[in-house]
């Protein structure tokens, strides 16, 4: 389960607040989707959730686990899938997983297993001997992917998770995401693709200049904008409302 | 001209990692920005041109310093010979060897910067644009070498002969443009080669190559300096090697830009100076535009495709064996290591300009002592220093040269630099900040022993040193590396540089990197002074220079996890 509480942040004293005031609460088995325009917030709310960056105001907790108190405790709570896939270049597949399961303290057996299963799923067990940076950016998207549960992860956040892979591969990850929600773990991710989010998510939260504008199910929104469109339209709609209501 | 000179501009930027290049950079966050705008920030920006500014003239100082005392003691040599011109013809072309030696390496590392190049080339701009600003961008670097070279040589003239202002002119005229044929010549080899053989159209293959050829040439002007300096009172072997019949001064003599060049600045009058000028500045002109003119499409399309990776895939039956084998648990401390070690040594740019200089180091001491053996170790000077090492001064050597090898790979010091790009993913791992931070310590403690070991090894077979005058070395210098490590990781802490697009910024550009540098350079002066100003034995030595040192060491190292913790934690991307 995660709880926001009054998450404020702003970068090097700027007057703006990249996340102002933002309350949410996502319950175990959900998918939750998070959306927004480019630069509303969504990388600043997961790096906060997940203890990257520190937040100006607020609290947030992990399964009950308060990330500022205990952050290493309740980031062993969660597997993280970074916006930016490009990184331990030098490293080798293997290298980097063997790397990630041993900070998680993943038992040899459980880690061949997970990985022989999702490398299998995401077709990428045949280079896992090679470099990363010889990848292409869907190879490392994956990559990230598995690392992120080979811990078997009560919550699974990822930041703009679908960016460079093959429809396969994206499928196989929306289905990992439901399978996880069927086994009562918690999905958060964030995204630009309206049609995934709306096919895929139990509940959606839209965050505009740092402020959480809506959140809860696609038949909620439908209500509350009182138009029977498709996720995309009505997102463009409030988000709209939204900059002509602010001066 | 407009997109040359556009383009000439941006490549100036990217290479000299000028401030311009850096504020177009879409590295930088709004955060950055809005900090750039500070006094305070403008004030640091001030603080680091003027450091920056001071290691140029220190570096200048230093390069010049050997220019002139070579000249010197080459004019010295030849002067009642009647034969002092040709120290001129020597600068002339020693500016053109390094033009060729230095510019092959310039080249060769920036001929494809990054995928940047491949934006370039999507972009309707003329290849002979693209070439000519490239070339002008490398040659900047070039004719800055060259000018210095120069001014070397004409400042014994002006000391000595007190030479007419026309001399000055030709100089400075001939240090800018020497340059240029050569660069054209080292572009006309190297397109043709990168068009043709695969395996150099590759960043990595060309750091080492260039990392290779830079060794080379390390050593071999080494050779040639101590050479010169080592034999300059013996008038037969000077003439046979700086003489006119010397292969230098016929290779002078068959290379018309550096004859006409030589013969600008000793022709006597106007018409000599006109007369050699007009075909020096047609052939160092004509030779970069030939070369732009018939190659620029030629570089252009060497371009396309450079950098390709493939990945040879595994079998079925072959991947399960090999994940079987491989996948592991291991020690979760000793991974976070592992990574830091594999991280740097496996990019060459880290590698070749950090724990590579506990090879490169030793090899070129090593030429000087076995050039100069003679002269330092034979006759009088020998007893004098035996002498001088028996007493205490092995001892010293060996710590202090163990000290900087064991700080000067800036492991530490550009550790969190290096991280830059993966810290947001390394911050969200349920890993303690101070583990974090002694893998990298370890990961800098490990390569210092290397550096000691490897001090103790060359010194101690040069000067035939006692075991306990080595082993005191070896304990002073492990103490003085450690901490000197130690410290420069908690300054990378404090002032990580997290915003670049290049490693080169995070390493070879990281003032980190040169304030230790430097720290470690004044921390030796100073306990060589006190040594032997105080006289002091190997026991006071080890225990002065050596105790307090490990005890310093000690105290931080016991203070780091606090203090990591709040910094690394705070520090945001």
């Amino acid at each position: 389960m995660l709880e926001f509480s009054g998450i404020s942040k702003s970068y090097a004293k700027s007057p703006v607040k990249a996340v102002d005031g933002l309350e949410l609460r996502v319950a175990d088995g959900e998918i939750f989707g998070f959306l927004g325009p480019n630069g509303a917030g969504k990388t600043t709310t997961i790096k906060l959730l997940t203890g990257v960056l520190r937040p100006d105001a607020g609290r947030m907790d992990i399964d009950g686990i308060d990330i500022a108190a205990e952050p290493l405790r309740a980031k062993r709570r969660f597997g993280y899938v970074s916006d930016n896939p490009e990184l331990f270049a030098r490293l080798k597949a293997y290298e980097y997983l063997n790397f990630v399961a041993d900070v998680f303290g993943v038992s040899s057996l459980d880690r061949q297993q997970r990985i022989d299963h999702y490398a299998g799923l995401f077709e990428i067990k045949d280079v896992l001997h090679g470099s990363i940076g010889s990848f292409s950016h869907g190879m490392k998207q994956k990559l990230l992917v598995i690392a992120s549960l080979l811990h078997d992860p009560a919550n699974w956040i990822l930041d703009e998770p679908m960016v460079g892979l093959d429809p396969k591969s994206a499928f196989a990850l929306k289905e990992i995401m439901r399978q996880r929600s069927r086994d009562g773990k918690l999905v958060f991710f964030s995204t630009h693709v309206m049609e995934v989010a709306e096919k895929l998510c139990d509940r959606i939260g839209i965050i505009n200049k740092g402020r959480l504008i809506f959140s809860g199910s696609v038949a909620e929104l439908r209500a509350a904008q009182g138009a029977d469109s498709s996720l995309e339209k009505l997102f463009l709609e409030l988000v709209d409302d939204e900059a002509e209501a602010q001066p | 001209m407009k997109v040359f000179l556009s383009l000439a501009r941006l490549y100036l930027q990217s290479f000299y990692n000028l401030p311009g290049a850096r504020r177009r950079s879409g590295a930088a966050s709004g955060a950055q920005r809005v900090a750039a705008s500070r006094p305070a920030a403008n004030f640091r920006t001030m603080l680091k041109a003027v450091g920056i500014g001071l290691l140029a003239v220190f570096v200048l100082a230093n390069f010049g310093f050997m220019f002139v005392s070579l000249n010197l003691v080459l004019y010295d040599s030849l002067a009642p010979l009647g034969l002092q011109g040709f120290v001129l013809l020597n600068a002339v072309i020693l500016a053109s060897v390094l033009t060729l030696l230095v510019g092959f390496m310039t080249a060769l590392s920036t001929y494809f910067m990054n995928d940047m190049e491949f934006q370039l080339l999507a972009l309707p701009i003329p290849p002979r644009a693209l070439l000519g600003a490239k070339f002008t961008a490398v040659y900047v670097a070039e004719a800055l070498l060259s000018l210095l070279v120069m001014a070397s040589a004409m400042l014994i003239f002006a000391i000595k002969r007190q030479p007419p202002a026309l001399f000055y002119v030709a100089g400075s005229l001939a240090g800018l443009l020497v340059p240029l044929p050569v660069l054209a010549l080292v572009y006309a080899a190297q397109i043709p080669l990168l068009s043709f053989a695969r395996f150099l159209r590759n960043k990595q293959a060309i750091l080492v190559v260039g990392g290779l050829v830079g060794i080379a040439f390390a050593i071999v002007f080494n050779l040639y300096y101590q050479g010169m300096m080592a034999n300059m009172s013996d008038s037969v072997w000077l003439l046979r090697n700086a003489g006119p019949d010397s292969v230098l001064a016929q290779f002078g003599r068959a290379w018309p830009p550096a004859y006409f060049a030589w013969q600008a600045m000793v022709a006597p009058g106007l018409v000599g100076f006109g007369r050699n000028l007009l075909p020096l500045a047609a052939i160092c002109l004509g030779a970069p535009l030939l070369l732009i003119v018939l190659l620029g499409g030629r570089y252009a399309q060497s371009l396309v495709g450079f950098n390709e990776q493939f990945i040879r895939k595994m079998t079925a039956p072959a991947s399960s064996g090999f994940l079987a084998d491989r996948l592991r648990t291991g020690n979760r401390f000793w991974s976070l290591v592992k990574r830091e070690i594999v991280g740097m040594n496996r990019e060459p740019m880290y590698f070749l300009n950090g724990p590579f200089i506990i090879v490169l180091l030793p090899v070129l001491m090593a030429v000087m002592l076995g050039v100069q053996r003679e002269a330092l170790l034979e006759g009088e000077s020998l007893q004098a220093l035996t002498g001088l090492l028996a007493n205490g001064a092995g001892t010293v050597v060996v710590a202090l040269a163990g000290a900087f090898l064991g700080s000067g790979t800036s492991i530490t010091c550009t550790a969190l630099s290096r991280d830059a790009k993966l810290l947001p993913y390394l911050k969200s791992l349920p890993v303690p900040a101070h583990h974090w931070l002694l893998a990298k310590l370890v990961h800098g403690l490990i390569f210092a022993v290397f550096g000691v070991a490897m001090a103790a090894l060359i010194f101690g077979f040069f000067f035939r040193l006692a075991p306990l005058d080595l082993a005191a070395g070896s304990l002073v210098g492990l103490a003085l590396s450690f901490l000197c490590n130690l410290l420069g990781l908690l300054l990378d802490t404090v002032n990580p540089r997290l915003s670049w697009d290049n490693p080169i910024a995070a390493m070879k550009q990281n003032p980190n990197a040169v304030i230790i540098m430097l720290g470690v350079m004044g921390l030796m002066g100073g306990i060589a002074y006190l040594s032997f100003r105080f006289r002091l034995t190997t026991g006071q030595f080890v225990l002065l220079c050596g105790g307090l040192p490990a005890a310093l060491f000690v105290v931080l190292l016991l203070a780091l996890p606090g203090w990591a913790a709040r910094r690394f934690t705070a520090l945001e991307v």
